[in-house]
């Protein structure tokens, strides 16, 4: 099935007001989407919204974050359900400086309902740098049982390979990759699952990058070992 | 001294020509744009590397008014729209960042 990991709602600062989570569930679920992502800026605060649209529309939802470590690398958390990740985003919130959102450079950041009614407007810049370092978001992402993927990282800015200069050593279920360069990154990095994503911000860029993932079953488990199988053919 | 200037003392590459050239009484160098955003308040020259857009969001916000792109870093055409739009300018060197640092310090101090 085709997966997309990486988009954006109107809770992203960066991201068109007109992309509610509503909007982005059906218009990936009509592109052919199976299971498709949210993850908004160091918040999953419209995960909820998006989890009662996936299933409307009939597809497989992860809830997730956006998060920028302490080095501006921007990194995939994704969890089973908008709980887990909410829990994350506390951790993220208490990590988040109270830098005051500027919203006319930066732009609006609104928590919607399930209707697309505005319920919240977070008024702390959501894109800001969080104090702890990329392997403290990874070990705290995998501790709660989440999937961490760093994202688009050969970007030129945001990504491991733009703030650090090199992906840290380790082990990842999966690193996102701009699509041009996918397996080019695949060959150097062989025991890595390498994914592409439509890092949707504007409703014209859903499911513009997604992915072919083998798998029956939306959990996070299942989904982690299908990761696995993108890069160990059998 | 003013923003064009220094560009010429500095022997930078001016990019961007749509900015107010108004005068330079201090610069801040960083690459972390959390750090410029949160400390560059005084300054009005960014020395970075950081070449993209999201840059000028931040320059902006701390009322820089030129940037100077080191190392001789490509910088992208929506960086130079949104720059001419903010009328911040944009220079390139092929200096480091110590070293254009030094060139800016030392023209402030003549």
């Amino acid at each position: 099935m085709l997966a997309d990991l990486h988009n954006h709602s109107c809770l992203s600062p960066c991201a068109s007001l007109e992309m509610s989570p509503r909007r982005l569930a059906w218009e990936a679920a009509a592109a052919g989407i199976g299971l498709l992502a949210l993850t908004d800026h160091n918040s999953a605060r419209n995960t909820p919204a998006f989890f009662v649209a996936c299933r409307e529309a009939d597809i497989m939802p992860l809830a997730g974050l956006e998060i920028t470590t302490r080095e501006e690398c921007h990194v995939l958390a994704l969890f089973d359900d908008p709980e887990d990740a909410l829990a994350m985003g506390e951790w993220v919130w208490e990590a988040l400086p109270a830098y005051p959102l500027d919203a006319e450079r930066f732009g609006d950041q609104p928590v919607v309902d399930k209707n697309e009614n505005i319920v919240e407007m977070i008024d702390r810049l959501l894109t800001s740098s969080i104090e702890y370092v990329f392997h403290e978001v990874q070990h705290e992402t995998e501790r709660r049982g989440g999937l961490f993927i760093p994202a688009h990282i050969n970007r030129q800015a945001f990504s491991v390979e733009s703030q650090l200069g090199f992906l840290p050593p380790g082990t990842y279920d999966a690193i996102e990759v701009l699509a041009p360069e996918a397996e080019t990154y695949q060959q150097r990095y062989p025991n890595i699952p390498v994914i592409t994503s439509s890092d949707a911000h504007l409703p014209n860029q859903i499911a513009t990058q997604p992915f072919c993932l083998q798998t029956k079953e939306g959990t996070i488990s299942a989904i982690r070992k299908s990761l696995r199988a993108l890069c160990s053919p059998q | 001294m003013k923003l064009s200037e220094m560009a010429t003392h500095a022997n930078w590459a001016s990019l961007q020509p749509e900015f107010v050239d108004s005068e330079v009484e201090a610069a801040y160098t960083s690459d972390l744009l959390s750090d410029v955003m949160a400390n560059a308040h005084d300054a009005d020259v960014l020395i970075t590397i950081q070449a993209h857009n999201n840059t000028i969001a931040v320059a902006s916000l701390a009322g820089i008014k030129g940037i100077v792109i080191c190392n001789d870093r490509s910088i992208p055409e929506d960086m130079l729209a949104s720059a001419a739009k903010e009328k911040i300018a944009i220079f390139r060197t092929s200096q480091n960042q110590f070293q254009t640092s030094q060139t800016v310090a030392n023209a402030l101090d003549a």
